[in-house]
């Protein structure tokens, strides 16, 4: 099987994105993913200053006065055995803030209009990864969303708490090697993730990303993450968008997705009916 | 003693939209729900089979005032005309009652839910009727549900 091609910003016509929109565009589609500036910086703080003053609270400590330090040292203080249950405390308490899904919203929303649109369904709850320096019990397998019921439509904002690079970040597969691996991907049906991982690594890219910025990425391509052989703790949380109009898969409107920028017309459109009584 | 009525369950055995599940399945859910809420579950009522009948469910909402509300199993239990829905929400909230979606994980408990719910279940149909020739998308949007 050749593989398929792949879309081109040449498609869209000319004169309706703007510069900026375009160059995105093009970036996006080149190479699978874009890394912003927080397009509110004051929301993302919020949203670590909450991670960190909930998870000091969970270890009976006070409020630490700089977050990122605070998170990037969780290692010194919590044992791997003791991870996964901090971790859904905080999960649990930081879902519950109705402010957290607007903040998170916030923190992308130019790059989220520019490459999925402006009526968009958005994740209802937000996913929390935790990292330590050499555990190997929070890791995920090379893998593509779209694999496991996520729709083709799909992209995931993905924002880290501090900064991650190497194997304290995650990988992604280029759109060619995602290509090129789909086309040869029956030949792995007898084998592991770890060994399609090893046939690609040395194809695959381990994004830098300072606390600051975010990362969108197309889900469909291979992504996933590796034991953090690094000094400091990952702390990244990852939330899925969509055009709401566009198909579903698995994750379906209502319990995985909720609308959350339904526009004027849509709503028109939705309440609109014909007048009716006529007969053949 | 506890002053609390009590949550009522409502099953079913039509198929819905998103699928089919069998009612001990739904019973399991429900009851899931109940508990991560820490909302006193009593049994479930079964709506019937024939379609578009919602019987059971009237039933319910004829005796709303002993209950403190009604856990679907899902939202896609409702009825598909949007009035329909819109009285069986208003019953519920005159009558100081909430209604909770198991699978969704939602509960309705005021106005603002109300139009939470009525997003979610209109794009749903408008993504559902899409992909419908437009006979059956007359269908479909009018009745007889």
């Amino acid at each position: 099987m050749a593989p398929s091609r792949a879309p081109d910003i040449a498609a869209t016509p000319a004169g309706f994105l703007d510069p900026a929109e375009v160059a995105m565009t093009a970036q996006f589609l080149k190479q699978g993913y874009v890394i912003q500036p927080a397009a509110d910086r004051l929301a993302l703080d919020r949203i670590r200053d909450h991670l960190a003053a909930t998870t000091a609270r969970y270890l009976g400590e006070s409020v630490p006065s700089d977050s990122g330090d605070f998170l990037n040292r969780l290692h010194e203080k919590v044992s791997g055995e003791a991870l996964n249950d901090l971790r859904l405390a905080v999960i649990q308490d930081i879902n519950a803030q109705a402010w957290l899904r607007p903040a998170y919203f916030a923190v992308a929303r130019n790059t989220i209009e520019t490459l999925i649109g402006n009526e968009l369904a958005m994740q209802r709850r937000i996913n929390l990864s935790i990292q330590m320096p050499h555990d190997d019990k929070s890791l995920l397998p090379v893998h593509a969303d779209v694999w496991s019921g996520d729709s083709a439509f799909e992209a995931v904002l993905w924002v880290p708490f501090v900064d991650v690079f190497a194997t304290k970040s995650m990988f992604i597969a280029a759109p060619e090697t995602n290509a090129e691996m789909q086309a040869r991907f029956k030949a792995f049906g007898d084998q592991s993730a770890e060994d399609l991982y090893r046939d690609i690594a040395g194809q695959l890219t381990f994004l830098d990303i300072p606390y600051g910025h975010v990362l969108l990425f197309n889900q469909n391509l291979m992504h996933g993450n590796r034991v953090n052989t690094e000094s400091e703790t990952r702390w990244t949380m990852n939330c899925r968008f969509k055009s709401v109009l566009s198909p579903y898969a698995d994750k379906k409107l209502g319990e995985f997705f909720e609308p959350i920028t339904l526009r004027a017309m849509t709503r028109i459109g939705m309440d609109h009916e014909l007048p009716t009584g006529f007969e053949e | 003693m506890s002053n609390a009525k009590g949550y009522i369950g409502y099953n079913g055995a039509r198929p819905m939209i998103t699928g089919r599940a069998p009612q001990h399945i739904q019973n399991l859910v429900i009851r899931d729900y109940c508990r991560k809420r820490t909302l006193a579950f009593k049994l479930s009522a079964s709506e019937y089979a024939m379609p578009h009948c919602y019987m059971m469910l009237d039933k319910l909402l004829d005796e709303i005032a002993s209950h403190d509300g009604i856990v679907m199993y899902s939202m896609f239990m409702l009825p598909s005309r949007r009035q329909r829905r819109r009285d069986i929400y208003t019953r519920i909230l005159a009558a100081g009652a909430s209604l909770h979606a198991a699978v969704e994980d939602l509960s309705l408990s005021c106005g603002q839910d109300v139009e939470r719910w009525e997003d979610i279940l209109s794009v749903h149909t408008l993504t559902l009727n899409n992909h419908l020739p437009a006979a059956l998308q007359r269908k479909h949007r009018d009745g007889p549900g």
